[in-house]
């Protein structure tokens, strides 16, 4: 059993879908692929590195797929810190949205208060058997962050190379000044 | 499958359920909790996954009497992985890279052709797979070898900042050059 990865932590939730609730996704799962403040949205909770719902009419299987009573909502996510600080904030920051998608299903006691929230997660939560990650040591921030110093850097080193070393010094530390909430 | 709604930038999310064989779920989660993890995961073997799991589900949840019941009549294999696109390509390093794990894991599935034939091993994971409704990447612009590069270059900086600290303009610039280039 393996839902962490160094600091990467994994999650997988399986709910069972109201009669009714596929087409209530269709339509938020519609609007979150095309009105890019849902998105936007997710990408403030800074500690995501990827997610995913998808919603399964049939279980696959050699022929049809499997069709049972209920649809089923799948979600994933892989994030840094802790399980309970990543339902605290989703249940806090996007309340509204995780409303939309998992009032749906059966069960859903409403993302606050956040107990009742966790306790429904966990419920429906599946312990991943075999977790891997390119790069366990580093959160998301650090990696969005990371990539800001790259750029910053490339603009450092193209100006440089014109400069005197007084002119270059002024120009490190403005650099430096830049990037220092990214390092 | 519309695979704009599996993308991300240039990430891709794969999301895979296979049926397990009937009465293989125990022997198939004693093994995937066996595999070695991080560098030796057969999972590192496999070049351009960010993250990626395998979860043995064996039946669907009840969630009480306001539901009616329901049940599997196989448990699931679901496989995640979030990768740098497209899919033909990975599926084809999945084969490659996972080796005789793939053959280890999904034998315990009904269908699983073996990664003798590339061909056949792709279009099983394809035929498995399930849409994606949402999917969200932080960063899906960037490559698995881009994260890490830059993810070096933030160290780098830290350091060479630390060392740097202190020095006139001259050696300054001059550690800058060597360090960096120019």
């Amino acid at each position: 059993m393996a839902n962490v990865e160094g600091k990467a932590t994994a999650i997988t939730v399986l709910t069972p879908v109201r009669r009714g609730g596929p087409l209530l996704l269709w339509l938020v799962f519609w609007a979150g692929r095309n009105i890019t403040e849902t998105l936007k949205k997710l990408e403030t909770l800074s500690f995501i590195h990827y997610a995913r719902w998808a919603v399964i009419e049939r279980f696959p299987d050699e022929g049809e797929g499997e069709r049972l009573q209920y649809s089923y909502l799948l979600f994933e996510s892989n994030f840094n810190g802790t399980w309970d600080q990543y339902i605290d904030a989703f249940s806090e920051v996007v309340a509204f949205r995780m409303k939309a998608i998992w009032g749906t299903s059966f069960g859903f006691p409403g993302p606050l208060p956040v107990e009742p929230f966790k306790q429904y997660i966990r419920r429906n939560e599946f312990v991943a058997n075999h977790y891997w990650s390119a790069y366990p040591g580093a959160t998301t921030t650090e990696i969005v962050s990371a990539w800001r110093v790259g750029a910053a850097l490339e603009q450092l080193k193209r100006r440089a190379a014109t400069l005197g070393p007084e002119a270059f010094k002024a120009e490190y530390e403005s650099f430096l000044t830049s990037v220092q909430r990214d390092l | 499958m519309n695979d704009a709604h599996n993308t991300s930038g240039q990430a891709y999310g794969l999301t895979v359920l296979t049926p397990i064989r009937d009465g293989h779920e125990t022997q198939l989660a004693r093994d995937l909790d066996l595999l070695q993890g991080g560098d030796d995961s057969p999972l590192a073997r496999v070049p351009g996954t960010h993250f990626a799991r395998w979860v043995v589900i064996g039946d669907v949840v009840y969630e009480g009497p306001r539901q009616r019941r329901d049940r599997l009549s196989l448990g699931r294999l679901l496989f995640t992985s979030n990768f740098d696109g497209p899919i033909a390509p990975y599926l084809e390093a999945l084969r490659t890279g996972l080796g005789e794990a793939a053959d280890a894991i999904w034998d315990h599935c009904e269908g699983y052709p073996g990664r003798d034939d590339p061909a056949a091993f792709a279009a099983y994971l394809r035929r498995h797979q399930v849409e994606n409704a949402l999917f969200f990447a932080a960063y899906g612009d960037r490559t698995v070898e881009q994260v890490k590069r830059s993810l070096g270059v933030r160290r780098d900086v830290i350091d060479f900042a630390l060392a740097a600290q202190g020095m006139g303009a001259e050696a300054l610039q001059a550690a800058f050059r060597e360090r960096f280039g120019q």
